[in-house]
């Protein structure tokens, strides 16, 4: 009797949660255990591995006898880390989670139909295929007067156009990524803005409290939780993210984070790629970074209690 | 005589085969990797055409074995994207028989066990290859052995347009004397700015001269030119000369500055940069002798009429880095490689054929690019419609190859990240060579030798 409960457990988790574990190990287990292998190898153009060596992190320093430790990160990864500071910040501090909250606060204060709208228009950037966004940004931000930028610079305003890849190339990969960025933010704090209790918003009408105060003293409480998840989910994902900065600036220096470092070392074409394993010790580093911080936001926003077994259930 | 060493040659294979074929009828599939490109869709066509008399020729000879092509296209975005895919495929055993590359992607094809050595190839079949441009076979060695055929050879040149000169003021006498002046080492890069800012600045162009926006052969053309000589033969290393990197990117740096080079040139779009030229906005473009074509298309004229293209654009070699130097150019020829599968002799036979004289030229005329052997410029097609490319022959005096180094994509990676952050003004010149140094020595470690 106990014997077959038990076989029909372990049959009822192959069924049920094989899938998922199967899943799980080969999209997410795997390609990190792959990485950090590869990345102590010299895996290059060849796709051969001859030696195990940490070599590939060698690269990353330089001797100095200027620095504490006796060596310093190299140019081409101290730019590349602040550049991917920069980014990550701006794109996630302007647009992930305040114009997505601006975003949510001022279409649910809307009319419902006026609402969605609104919430759909900026959606569309986010069903809009990576390749076609793209193409819409170079289009918009062309150096010559062809650009939609400039042509409402010159036409509507007189003034001189730019070239705001040459000028501001950080300012491009932060709009472009934050346009597309501010919809989840948008639409998680929508869902949490609609679930709380209508009476809660009467209740401080009939204690006199303007839209602001409603805001501040309503809203905002119930946002606490969705906001952090927004910051810790958003950091991670900028973090490693490099499609539309490689669609719309291509390898440029200007705009080299980490994550498109590694990927012109390994994928990119025709940028001298090829160099697998340096890759992927760059992208290892990426990783720890990414783990590093993502520990931080969960201490910083008190993510546990988030997560932590409620004390009361409600019926 | 060729076509009687052809069939001997078959009639060999075929009785080769014959020996150890079956009875019933054969099928040899022959898996061809070639990458679909606009500049020469003959490459592969040429090899697909071959089986058809390969094939006739074993049936003559009575064999059962019938050769099939089966293309591999691939879409990757460039030669060097091409090479790494092919070597990923290799490298999981999935290897093609021939495969048509760039040349200098031969040094990491022989050392990942790809590429099949030819010598013995070659030296068998003197009638098949007596006639290949000697200088050619220079493209294909690695560690002085031939691991590949070249397909084409090309020149590479500064197209300037004649037009814009006259209406910057520039006599006649003057644009005849431009390619000579180059030549002579009178005329010297800086000039080359000097007169793209000029006519720019006189209203007769929008930019002066534009280059490509990627990684690519040009900037090694212009670096020798600047007396870098990349490769050391006796150490079969790379190499770099830091005084001439840095007077190289002065250069870039002086011809942003005077207005002669769009700060921004390195995110041009392809098709932005061939607008320029094209569409008469840019006095001159840095590139080959394949572009003819879609040049004499644009400008509207007779693709026989050479005196017209002529009058309109003057073609002039990188000139010297210095007064009294030596213009260079640099030809980066396509070759095929067979690789080193139980295939390979069929293969290498294939490509013995496709290399001929008239399926050569089919593809050289075609796409505007320098034939393979000698023979080629004497006949009808070539004296008819190759104008452009006797007139580019002059040029391949000046001629270097790049090296078949496995780490020579890398190498020339990191010197265009100089060149890209001089010319966006993120560092000066001085800093850019100490990056590009750090980066070379970081990277390439053992494989490059730095010179003061």
């Amino acid at each position: 009797m106990r014997a077959s409960s038990t076989r029909r457990q372990a049959s009822n988790f192959a069924i049920f949660l094989g899938p998922a574990l199967a899943f799980l190990v080969a999209l997410l287990v795997v390609p990190i255990a792959v990485d950090l292998v590869v990345a102590f190898t010299d895996m290059a153009q060849t796709v051969t591995v001859d030696e195990f060596t940490t070599k590939q992190f060698k690269k990353i320093v330089r001797v100095s006898d200027d620095s504490l430790l006796g060596f310093e990160l190299r140019g081409s990864f101290y730019r590349a880390l602040t550049l991917t500071a920069i980014f990550v910040f701006f794109t996630l501090s302007i647009f992930n989670v305040t114009f997505g909250l601006v975003l949510a606060l001022t279409t649910t204060a809307l009319p419902d139909r006026l609402g969605a709208f609104f919430r759909a228009v900026w959606l569309l950037p986010r069903m809009a295929p990576s390749v076609v966004y793209a193409l819409l940004w170079i289009w918009v931000i062309d150096p010559t007067e062809r650009g939609l930028l400039n042509q409402v610079l010159v036409n509507l305003f007189g003034l001189e156009p730019v070239n705001m890849k040459l000028d501001h190339p950080m300012t491009v990969i932060v709009l472009s990524n934050g346009f597309i960025g501010a919809s989840i933010g948008m639409l998680i704090l929508t869902s949490s803005i609609r679930s709380i209790p209508q009476h809660l918003f009467y209740a401080a009408r009939a204690d006199g409290a303007g839209s602001l105060s409603i805001i501040r003293h309503v809203v905002m409480p119930a946002l606490r939780w969705p906001l952090s998840y927004i910051t810790v989910f958003q950091t991670l994902a900028l973090l490693v993210s490099f499609e539309y900065i490689f669609l719309i600036m291509g390898p440029s220096r200007s705009t080299m984070t980490m994550a498109m470092l590694a990927y012109t070392k390994t994928l990119a074409p025709s940028i001298g790629s090829g160099l697998y394993a340096y890759g992927a010790a760059i992208t290892l580093i990426l990783i720890v970074i990414g783990m590093v911080i993502a520990l931080l936001l969960y201490r910083l926003t008190n993510m546990k209690s988030l997560l932590a077994q409620p004390r009361i259930e409600v019926h | 005589m060729i076509l009687r060493s052809v069939l001997a040659a078959g009639v060999a294979l075929a009785t080769l085969g014959g020996a150890a074929a079956p009875a019933f009828a054969e099928d040899v599939t022959i898996k061809l990797w070639s990458r679909a490109d606009r500049s020469g869709p003959m490459r592969p066509g040429n090899i697909v055409d071959a089986a058809d008399t390969l094939n006739n020729m074993l049936a003559a000879a009575g064999s059962d074995k019938v050769v099939k092509v089966e293309l591999i296209e691939t879409n990757a975005k460039g030669f060097d994207a091409d090479a790494l895919d092919l070597l990923k495929a290799h490298s999981v055993g999935d290897t093609p028989d021939i495969i048509v590359a760039a040349h200098e992607w031969i040094g990491a094809f022989a050392q990942a066990g790809l590429a099949a050595n030819l010598d013995g190839h070659i030296e068998a079949n003197p009638n098949l290859y007596g006639d290949v441009i000697p200088a050619l076979w220079e493209s294909v060695k690695f560690k002085g052995g031939r691991y590949g055929i070249p397909q084409d050879s090309e020149v590479r040149m500064f197209f300037l347009n004649n037009d814009m000169l006259r209406k910057a003021g520039k006599s006649d006498e003057f644009i005849a004397g431009l390619s000579e002046a180059v030549n002579a080492g009178e005329f010297t890069m800086d000039d080359l700015c000097d007169l793209a800012a000029e006519v720019k600045n006189s209203g007769a162009s929008e930019l002066g001269i534009v280059h490509r926006p990627n990684v690519g052969p040009d900037f090694q053309m212009a670096m020798a030119s600047f007396g870098i000589d990349m490769y050391n033969d006796e150490e079969a290393r790379l190499q770099i000369t830091k005084s001439g990197l840095k007077d190289y990117y002065t250069w870039l740096k002086s011809c942003v500055d005077k207005g002669a080079l769009p700060a921004d040139m390195t995110t041009y779009s392809w098709d932005s940069v061939h607008a320029a030229f094209r569409g008469e906005k840019a006095f001159s473009k840095f590139h080959g002798i394949w572009n003819l074509g879609a040049q004499l298309e644009a400008f509207g004229i007779d693709p026989l009429d050479g005196d017209a293209y002529f009058n309109k654009i003057t073609w002039i070699n990188a000139p010297a880095g210095k007064k009294g130097g030596t213009p260079k150019n640099l030809s980066h020829p396509i070759v095929y490689v067979v690789a080193d599968t139980p295939n390979k002799d069929l293969a290498a036979m294939l490509v013995a054929l496709a290399t001929q004289h008239v399926p050569n030229t089919k593809h050289a005329v075609g796409t505007n690019h320098t034939p393979v052997n000698y023979g080629q410029a004497a006949m009808p097609d070539f004296v008819t419609k190759g104008w452009g490319l006797v007139a580019g022959v002059p040029l391949l005096e000046y001629a270097e190859f790049m090296p078949n180094h496995p780490k020579i994509g890398q190498y020339n990676a990191i010197t265009f990240q100089g060149v890209q952050a001089v010319e966006t003004g993120e560092m000066t010149p001085d800093e850019a060579v100490e990056m590009v140094i750090e980066e070379l020595e970081t990277e390439l470690g053992e494989d490059v030798i730095i010179l003061d």
